[in-house]
């Protein structure tokens, strides 16, 4: 019955000491953010989102980037794991992507006096939201080989459009922040204090999302798994 | 015959056979024109009756009557393909499937030109906007506007005709995606009518050339992929 032990093994998550760094990394991001960091001067207590906020974003654009790298190879080279890293990806984008606008609002409300406002960064992301779950639907039928192909399609033509997006929202008001992190020049607005702060809780959210991302991926590969089983069974069956 | 030629030939004998299908039933084309005078029309209603507001608010009816109308026209024309397998049928007679796509683009092309051409007077009446002396440039806005929502529409048609809720997906990959060509066609011919110059939305004529170029580029490079069996 070698077959059978080989369907029930368990799924291979990363090593433990994977596990345990991700969460050493967050819970320092947590104490670097609530204890650590010194609190703003003109915008006080709330601040300190700015740290889930733009983490948060960065991660979603870095989830966005692998769909699009690994849609590419999967129509080149035709490899079920590119299309299971892009479709896990994707859902993960998605997940760091309505933080980004939960937090969003939570932290403009009180520094710009409104929830919501039609700026491009605002609004590029609302669309990138829309332009992946758009993706995620096309791919409810995660086993079906033609509509991994189409969500590849979509996940090119969605990350290429987003240059394209951004640029045609600039030209409206503008009253998001100016990038700190990074100012022309290679210099940073932030403190050291809050630098660190933020380079903390980006590793951390970057670790997660690798962590989730592999996770995810075992969960896909069990479903082609079960699948290919299932066609087996049905084979057996009925011919 | 030259590889070249064969291309163009099949695309055209493509492009000619909906044409010609679409002449004798004329089933596309009513569909998209009657849902445009809706769309118009409906907006008319929910906007009030301030002339200044209505003229505000004019361009941005016009291109969202155009985005829906290609929506339109573009599922009846896959329902169309659909039936009894034809797309199969073409695909099997290509050489170069990017032909049956250029085809397929054209055709949409088309039908949306002769759509704006019949909705522009309407418009203009029930919009109180003057159009005569702007003609010329706001042709060239709707021509650049027109190839990008057709290349990309037709490519995601074409992705959906084999999924199933194809009628309910294919708004949702469509729409999102041609953002950025609606806003600077929105813009573009607001300025228009508030009397600029081609000279003066010429970065909106560049965005939409971009977008058009980009995804026509990009949608000959893939669509091997979309009909691959």
């Amino acid at each position: 019955m070698a077959g059978r032990e080989k369907v029930g093994r368990p799924v291979n998550l990363w090593p433990g000491w994977y596990a345990a760094l991700t969460y050493v990394a967050m819970v320092a991001a947590l104490w670097c953010i609530f204890v650590y960091a010194p609190t703003e001067k003109a915008q006080g207590i709330v601040q300190r989102i700015f740290y889930f906020h733009v983490s948060s974003a960065m991660t979603m654009f870095v989830a966005f980037f692998v769909v699009f790298v690994a849609s590419i190879v999967f129509l080149w080279k035709h490899g079920d794991w590119w299309d299971q890293t892009a479709m896990s990806a994707a859902e993960l984008g998605v997940l760091f992507c309505t933080l980004v606008l939960i937090t969003g609002p939570i932290w403009g409300r009180p520094i710009w006096g409104v929830w919501w406002t039609w700026d491009p960064t605002l609004t590029l992301t609302l669309v990138l939201w829309l332009i992946y779950v758009a993706y995620l639907m096309l791919r409810a039928d995660a086993t079906d080989a033609r509509r991994a192909r189409f969500a590849a399609i979509l996940g090119i033509v969605g990350f290429i459009d987003v240059p394209l997006i951004r640029w045609s929202i600039e030209k409206w008001r503008n009253l998001h922040p100016e990038p700190v992190v990074i100012q022309a020049g290679g210099t940073t607005g932030l403190p050291p204090a809050m630098m660190l702060t933020f380079l903390v809780s980006l590793a951390a959210f970057l670790l997660l999302f690798l962590f989730l991302l592999r996770q995810r991926m075992a969960i896909a590969r069990r479903r082609y798994e079960l699948e290919a089983l299932r066609q087996k069974v049905d084979e057996a069956l009925f011919g | 015959m030259s590889a070249n030629s064969a291309f163009v030939r099949q695309a055209s004998a493509i492009l000619a056979k909906d044409l010609k299908t679409e002449w004798r039933a004329r089933e596309v084309f009513t569909s998209m024109f009657v849902f445009t005078v809706l769309v118009v029309v409906v907006f008319q209603f929910t906007i009030g009756s301030n002339p200044a507001l209505i003229r505000e608010v004019a361009a941005g009816v016009l291109w969202v009557a155009l985005l829906f109308a290609t929506v339109i026209g573009l599922q009846r024309a896959v329902q169309m393909e659909g039936e009894e397998d034809c797309l199969q049928g073409v695909l099997l007679a290509v050489q170069d499937r990017s032909a049956l796509f250029l085809a397929k683009a054209l055709a949409n092309m088309i039908y949306l030109v002769v759509v704006s051409g019949c909705i522009l007077p309407l418009f203009a009446l029930w919009f109180r906007v003057d159009l005569t002396a702007s003609l010329p440039a706001l042709g060239v806005i709707l021509g650049l506007g027109i190839v990008g929502l057709s290349v990309l529409g037709t490519l995601f048609s074409l992705i959906v005709l084999n999924i199933r809720m194809r009628e309910v997906m294919l708004p949702l990959l469509f729409l999102p995606v041609s953002v950025p060509l609606l806003i600077a066609a929105v813009y573009a011919t607001d300025d228009l009518i508030d009397g600029r110059t081609l000279a003066g939305v010429r970065d909106y004529l560049i965005l939409m050339g971009v977008f058009d170029v980009v995804f026509l580029v990009l949608a000959l490079l893939i669509f091997d992929y979309v009909v691959e069996e």
